[in-house]
C-alpha cells in the first residue's frame, strides 16, 4: 500500500501503516503506527518557553506551526488543556512519562529568545515519546522577526520530512492577479500569506507554471501585440524568452526534471493551437530545440507532463468536444481518458504519477474530478454550483489549489483531495490561474 | 483825402467781406433733444488664414495609432455562445472592415479572439484563437492579405461588460480590431 497517497485520505480505513522516519543517524529504530480508528499521530505542541521579550515571537511561530500541522492532517494536536496535566514545564528535563499519561505520540518542544541584533533565537526538540528519543536532532535557528513565518514553515517542513514525507510549506503558488490595475503573475505562500507580486507590464502577464526547483516561472505575457512565452528566474528577475518566432504561446508546464517545457502554441502558422515542447537548460536558462507533438487539426491545448517525464495529457476537440487525452512525450500513442461528460479541460497531474485532476462541465456547473490512472475511475472533488477550475496539486499530492467564483468573484481556493478542507486563499482583486511550486 | 481814402478801402473791404460771407446768424436757443446715437460700423471678422487642406491620406497619416483606434474604424463582431462561426450580421460588419483596409492598403491589424466567461481558462483561450482565425480566414477571402493580419486570444480575460446577464457574455463573446500599423 502506498503510504503517501493513501494515509490522509483512508487512514480510518487503513488496517496499520508504518511510518518510518527519515534518514535521521541513529533514529531508525523510531517506528510510529496508525491503528484503526486513530487516524492521526497525536502530536504534543506545548506552548514554546520564552523570554519576556521573546513571548510574542514564541506565541507567532506556536500558531504557524500548529496551523502547519493541522494542515496536513497526518497529526492530530493535543487539546491544549492536556498541558495542565504536565507537572515540569521545564524542556530541558522532560519527563516521558507525564507526556505518555495524556496520550502524546510525539512531542515538540522549543525555547525562544532574544539575539543581542534584534533577531529571535529559537532551540527546538522533536521527540518520540514512546521511545523518549530525539525524532530529529535538536536544533537552533535564528531569524529576524519578519522572518518567523518562514521559521515556521521550516520546521514544519523537517517534521514532515522525518515522516519521508514531501513538504510543502515553505512551497509557493504562483497565481494571476489584476489587483494592482490588470493581470499580472504573483506569488503567495500555502496558506495564503505574503502575496507578492512578480511581473510589472502595462499589457497582461497569464497562465504561469513554476519550474520543479521553484526558482523560475514560465508564463504567457502578451507584448508586441504577440501572446509570447518568457521564463522568469524570481530570484534573479532576469527574463529569457521561449522563441522570438511569431506565433503566440500559452498554458507552459514543466517536465519534473526542469529539462522540458511544454506549451500551446500557433508558432508554426497554425490556426489552431498545438503542443510543443523546448529543451530548457538551467543556470543560466537557455532555450533549446522546440519539438513539435501533435499534428491534429483541431484545438490542442494545456499539456501537463506526467511526473517520470514519459507521457503528456492535454486537451483537445479533435472528437468535437474538448476532452483529455494522454499521448506519450514524443506525441504517439495518443488515448483519451476522459468521457461522461461533454467538456473537459485543464488536467494536472499528480506528483506521484497515479492521478490525474482536471475539470468536467455537468449541467452548466464546472468541478474538479480526479481521475485514477490505474483503475480508470473518476472521483468527484468539488461540489460549489460554480465554476471551478484550473487546478493544481500541492507538491505532496494531498492538496489541490483552483479557481472557483462560488462567492461571486474569482478567486483562488484550496481543498484536500479527499474534498475536505475547502478554503479561500484571495481576497483582494479578482485571482486565478494558480500553480502550485515544490 | 488820406482819410477819405482809408474810411473808402475799410468800406470796400467790409463791403467785399458782407458780399464773400454768409450774414451771421444768431443762433436761437433751441429746446434739449435726446442726443442721436453714432452710427454703427459693423466690423466684420477678419478672414482667418487657411492651412493648406490636407487630404484624406494625409489626414489618416496624420493621425498617431492611438488616435486612430480610438475613432474604432474597424467594428467588432459577435460570436454565439461557444461558437467560432461567422455570424450573418458580423459578415457584413467584415465586409465594411474590408473596405478600409482596401482604402488604407498599408494598414495592418491585430484581431483579438475574446470569450465570455463561461468556460475554463485553456479552453476559452483555444476558442479566442479560433474566433480570430475565423475573421482572419473571412478577410482573406475579401482579398486582404494575411501578411496585413496578425491574430490573439485573450480567452475570456478581458470581458467588455463586466455583469453576468446574457446580454453581457453575448457582448463579450467577440472579435475586436486594432490598427498595428499604418
Amino acid at each position: 500500500m502506498n503510504k503517501r497517497t493513501f494515509l490522509p485520505i483512508l487512514a480510518a480505513a487503513a488496517a496499520a501503516v508504518c511510518l518510518v522516519p527519515g534518514p535521521a543517524a541513529g533514529q531508525q529504530d523510531v517506528v510510529l503506527t496508525i491503528r484503526d480508528g486513530q487516524p492521526a499521530i497525536s502530536f504534543a505542541l506545548p506552548p514554546f518557553a520564552a523570554s519576556e521579550s521573546a513571548k510574542a515571537a514564541a506565541e507567532e511561530v506556536h500558531a504557524v506551526l500548529e496551523a502547519d500541522l493541522k494542515y496536513t492532517r497526518i497529526f492530530s494536536l493535543l487539546p491544549k488543556s492536556y498541558y495542565a496535566y504536565i507537572q515540569t514545564q521545564n524542556f530541558k528535563t522532560i519527563r516521558f512519562e507525564d507526556w505518555q499519561s495524556i496520550n502524546a505520540a510525539v512531542l515538540f518542544t522549543a525555547e525562544v529568545s532574544q539575539a543581542g541584533n534584534g533577531e529571535l533565537v529559537l532551540e527546538r526538540n522533536f521527540y518520540d515519546v514512546k521511545s523518549k528519543r530525539q525524532i530529529l536532532p535538536g536544533k537552533r535557528y535564528q531569524a529576524k522577526p519578519a522572518d518567523l513565518r518562514f521559521l515556521a514553515h521550516r520546521m514544519a517542513d523537517e517534521i514532515m520530512k522525518s515522516y519521508g514525507e514531501k513538504p510543502l510549506f515553505t512551497s509557493k503558488i504562483a497565481f494571476v492577479s489584476d489587483r494592482d490595475g490588470n493581470n499580472e503573475i504573483y506569488m503567495m505562500d500555502y496558506d495564503g500569506a505574503n502575496q507578492t507580486r512578480l511581473t510589472f507590464n502595462k499589457t497582461q502577464d497569464y497562465s504561469p507554471a513554476w519550474s520543479p526547483d521553484a526558482s523560475r516561472l514560465a508564463y504567457t505575457s502578451y507584448q508586441q501585440l504577440t501572446a509570447g512565452l518568457y521564463i522568469l528566474d524570481v530570484y534573479e528577475g532576469k527574463r529569457t524568452p521561449v522563441s522570438t518566432r511569431g506565433g503566440n504561446f500559452y498554458s507552459p508546464s514543466w517536465s519534473s526534471d526542469g529539462r522540458r517545457l511544454a506549451f500551446a502554441s500557433t508558432m508554426d502558422g497554425n490556426a489552431n493551437m498545438e503542443i510543443y515542447a523546448a529543451e530548457i537548460e538551467a543556470k543560466p536558462t537557455r532555450v533549446g530545440r522546440i519539438k513539435r507533438l501533435t499534428f491534429s487539426q483541431n484545438s490542442d491545448t494545456a499539456p501537463t507532463w506526467s511526473p517520470n517525464g514519459r507521457q503528456v495529457a492535454f486537451t483537445s476537440d479533435r472528437a468535437g468536444t474538448p476532452q483529455i487525452y494522454v499521448m506519450d512525450a514524443e506525441g504517439g500513442n495518443v488515448q483519451r481518458i476522459s468521457f461522461g461528460a461533454s467538456y473537459h479541460d485543464s488536467p494536472a497531474w499528480s506528483p506521484a504519477g497515479d492521478r490525474i485532476v482536471y475539470v468536467a462541465r455537468v449541467d452548466n456547473v464546472f468541478d474538479l474530478y480526479i481521475y485514477s490512472i490505474r483503475t480508470q475511475s473518476v472521483q468527484k472533488l468539488t461540489e460549489s454550483n460554480a465554476r471551478n477550475e484550473s487546478p493544481s496539486w500541492s507538491p505532496d499530492g494531498r492538496h489541490v489549489v483552483f479557481t472557483s467564483n462560488m462567492r461571486g468573484g474569482s478567486q483562488i481556493w484550496v481543498i484536500d483531495a479527499d474534498g475536505a478542507n475547502l478554503r479561500p486563499l484571495t481576497s483582494q482583486g479578482a485571482n486565478k490561474l494558480p500553480d502550485w511550486g515544490n | 483825402m488820406k482819410r477819405a481814402l482809408i474810411l473808402s478801402l475799410t468800406i470796400l473791404l467790409a463791403a467785399s467781406f458782407t458780399v464773400s460771407c454768409k450774414p451771421k446768424v444768431k443762433p436761437v436757443p433751441k429746446p434739449v433733444q435726446a442726443v442721436e446715437q453714432p452710427k454703427v460700423e459693423k466690423i466684420e471678422p477678419q478672414v482667418p488664414v487657411q492651412k493648406p487642406r490636407l487630404s484624406e491620406e494625409e489626414l489618416y497619416m496624420a493621425k498617431s495609432l492611438e488616435q486612430l483606434n480610438s475613432e474604432k474604424p474597424l467594428a467588432l463582431i459577435n460570436f454565439d455562445y461557444d461558437e467560432y462561426v461567422i455570424r450573418e450580421d458580423a459578415k457584413a460588419i467584415l465586409d465594411a472592415n474590408a473596405a478600409w483596409l482596401k482604402r488604407w492598403p498599408s494598414a495592418k491589424i491585430l484581431v483579438e479572439g475574446h470569450c465570455d466567461e463561461r468556460g475554463t481558462e485553456d479552453y476559452n483561450l483555444a476558442l479566442g484563437e479560433k474566433r480570430a482565425q475565423a475573421a482572419y480566414d473571412y478577410l482573406v477571402g475579401l482579398g486582404i492579405s494575411g501578411s496585413r493580419m496578425k491574430t490573439l486570444s485573450y480567452g475570456k480575460s478581458q470581458p467588455l461588460d463586466m455583469s453576468k446577464d446574457d446580454s453581457a457574455m453575448a457582448r463579450n463573446s467577440r472579435d475586436q480590431f486594432l490598427v498595428i500599423e499604418k
